[in-house]
């Protein structure tokens, strides 16, 4: 009996043993699979460098790069400093108070967000926390991001100083509470209208994109953008191969940045032991992703093709695929999710002339294919997914994804990001602090920002032609 | 649009997409292939039309 015993005690412990390796082995997977995002979310920064350097002309190509750049590195820490901090704060709306996953609140967001006090232990090196860090580095490259949107928008003509301060309202402010109310599991967002967007469309997207038309109204059309009778000229950059390189390499950032939505299960702070979820604690797997990403950059690359026959604009409908499935790319069917995409690349480049023919000079588009196709990617979950639990649980219980809904959802997006981007950039108008001056353009940003030439050898710009 | 009876997350085990059990996936396959053969369609003779004015 007593060796019957000991030899039960023997099998305990070794279980016990083999139990806490596992645990380890988890927890190293949970983070390196979040520290694997981050790299591949800057190659959406290196990206969004070459494809607004290639639209840039000669003139303009390194200001355009440097503004970009300094865009991302003042990006993490005013992400650091606040933005980690309304993530957590600002989910239940403008009282502040605790939701009902207990993850919310200003008290929570003070205890965990904060670079001082208690709450610095999370902030930092520990090695009894091996999330904070992975999830923050996520976060903070999903703010680059927005910026880097915006940034696109806006080149050959805004000032450094106050481009920056527009990053930052946009990024560490702006698309972090639409984050807050749409994309956390306390959400009033979600918790109240069943707003689902799994992969960012209207919180990343659309929000950047619409802050940057608040921006742009401000900030008016390069010089020889439009003729005294209103009509545009196209005004090409110096290189379009590099514009579209940037592109591709966008899409390859995006697979880290739609894996970074990703919950991994077995972890405390899991949704489940087993299997991994959504931010809102809904099932999805990676080959979900894997099925319709692929699908719906495909779809938008073909429905740009049919009318286009653009590279540029093909390739702004890969990233318009991807945009406007991106809601629902936990449940979409592929098939489905091509044709949704397919949809998106054809109303792509009507929608931006709808936009040029307002006298708006968005560069490269990026009101269109953020802003636009975000918001029409949030309100198509709305007709295909409704009767969603929009949480994890059953109908009743949680709120559901419903046309309705969605289209509230979309209507806070976008004023999240109109309302900051417009008010923003027009105090900075008032101030001298958002165009650069007349002459200044007229000659070339680079020669007024960068100690540098981009092609030393090469000669001037190309001739601008009417638009249409 | 829930593939299952009972609209709750906790009872799935399986697909868990739009239509599942239902036409829904066929009926997508069958228009996304299509739309490949028609775009191809166009394409082609859209191509062969421009490629046309460049005769001598």
């Amino acid at each position: 009996m007593e060796e019957q015993i000991a030899e039960l005690v023997a099998k305990v412990a070794e279980l016990e043993a083999a139990s806490g390796g596992a645990k380890v082995t988890n927890t190293m997977f949970a983070e390196t699979f979040y520290y694997l995002t981050i790299p591949l979310m800057i190659i959406i920064h290196a990206g969004f460098l070459a494809y607004e350097m290639g639209a840039s002309r000669l003139k303009n190509v390194l200001s355009s790069g440097v503004k970009n750049i300094l865009a991302f590195a003042f990006m993490i820490p005013t992400f650091y400093f606040f933005g980690w901090w309304i993530y957590w704060g600002f989910p239940t709306g403008l009282t502040f108070s605790e939701g009902p996953a207990g993850i919310s609140g200003a008290a929570y967001a003070s205890s965990i967000a904060l670079g001082w006090g208690d709450s610095a232990q999370y902030m930092g090196p520990n090695i009894a926390d091996q999330a904070s860090g992975v999830f923050f580095g996520a976060f903070a490259l999903f703010a680059a991001t927005t910026a880097s949107i915006m940034s696109g928008a806006v080149i050959e003509r805004i000032q450094t100083v106050g481009f920056i301060i527009l990053a930052v309202v946009l990024g560490s402010f702006a698309w972090v509470v639409a984050a807050a109310w749409g994309w956390h599991a306390d959400g009033w967002l979600v918790t109240k209208f069943g707003v689902h967007d799994f992969g960012a469309a209207g919180l990343v997207h659309a929000v950047a994109g619409f802050f940057a038309l608040g921006v742009l109204i401000n900030l008016g059309p390069r010089i020889g953008k439009f003729n005294a009778d209103g009509s545009a000229n196209h005004i090409a950059g110096h290189n379009m191969p590099l514009t579209v390189t940037g592109l591709m390499l966008i899409i390859v950032g995006f697979w880290g940045f739609l894996m970074a939505c990703v919950i991994v299960p077995g972890e405390a702070w899991s949704w489940f032991g087993d299997k991994p979820s959504t931010i809102y604690g809904t099932p999805i797997t990676l080959s979900a992703l894997s099925f319709n990403i692929l699908m719906a950059v495909a779809g938008g690359i073909i429905g740009a093709w049919l009318f286009t026959r653009d590279p540029f604009w093909m390739m702004s409908g890969a990233l318009a695929g991807i945009i406007s499935t991106a809601s629902g790319l936990d449940i979409y069917y592929p098939a489905l999710a091509f044709l949704i995409a397919f949809s998106a690349g054809i109303i792509l480049k009507p929608c931006a002339d709808w936009l040029e023919r307002r006298g708006i000079d968005d560069a490269v588009g990026a009101v269109t294919v953020h802003g636009t196709i975000g918001l029409y990617g949030v309100v198509m979950l709305g007709i295909w997914g409704s009767g969603f639990p929009a949480l994890q649980g059953a109908a009743g219980e949680v709120a559901t994804i419903n046309l309705m809904g969605q289209i509230i959802g979309a209507v806070v997006f976008f004023l999240l990001g109109y309302v900051p981007g417009y008010v923003v950039s027009y105090i900075l108008k008032m101030f001298g602090m958002l165009r650069i001056r007349e002459g200044a353009e007229l000659a070339g940003m680079d020669l007024v920002k960068v100690p540098a030439n981009g092609y030393p050898e090469w000669g001037t710009d190309a001739a601008t032609t009417p638009a249409e | 649009m829930f593939p299952y009876d009972e609209a709750s997350w906790s009872g799935v085990d399986g697909a868990m997409f739009m239509g599942w059990g239902g036409a829904l996936p066929g009926i997508t396959t069958f228009l996304a292939v299509v739309v490949c053969i028609a775009v191809l369609v166009i394409g082609q003779r859209s191509e062969t039309e421009k490629a046309k004015k460049f005769d001598k």
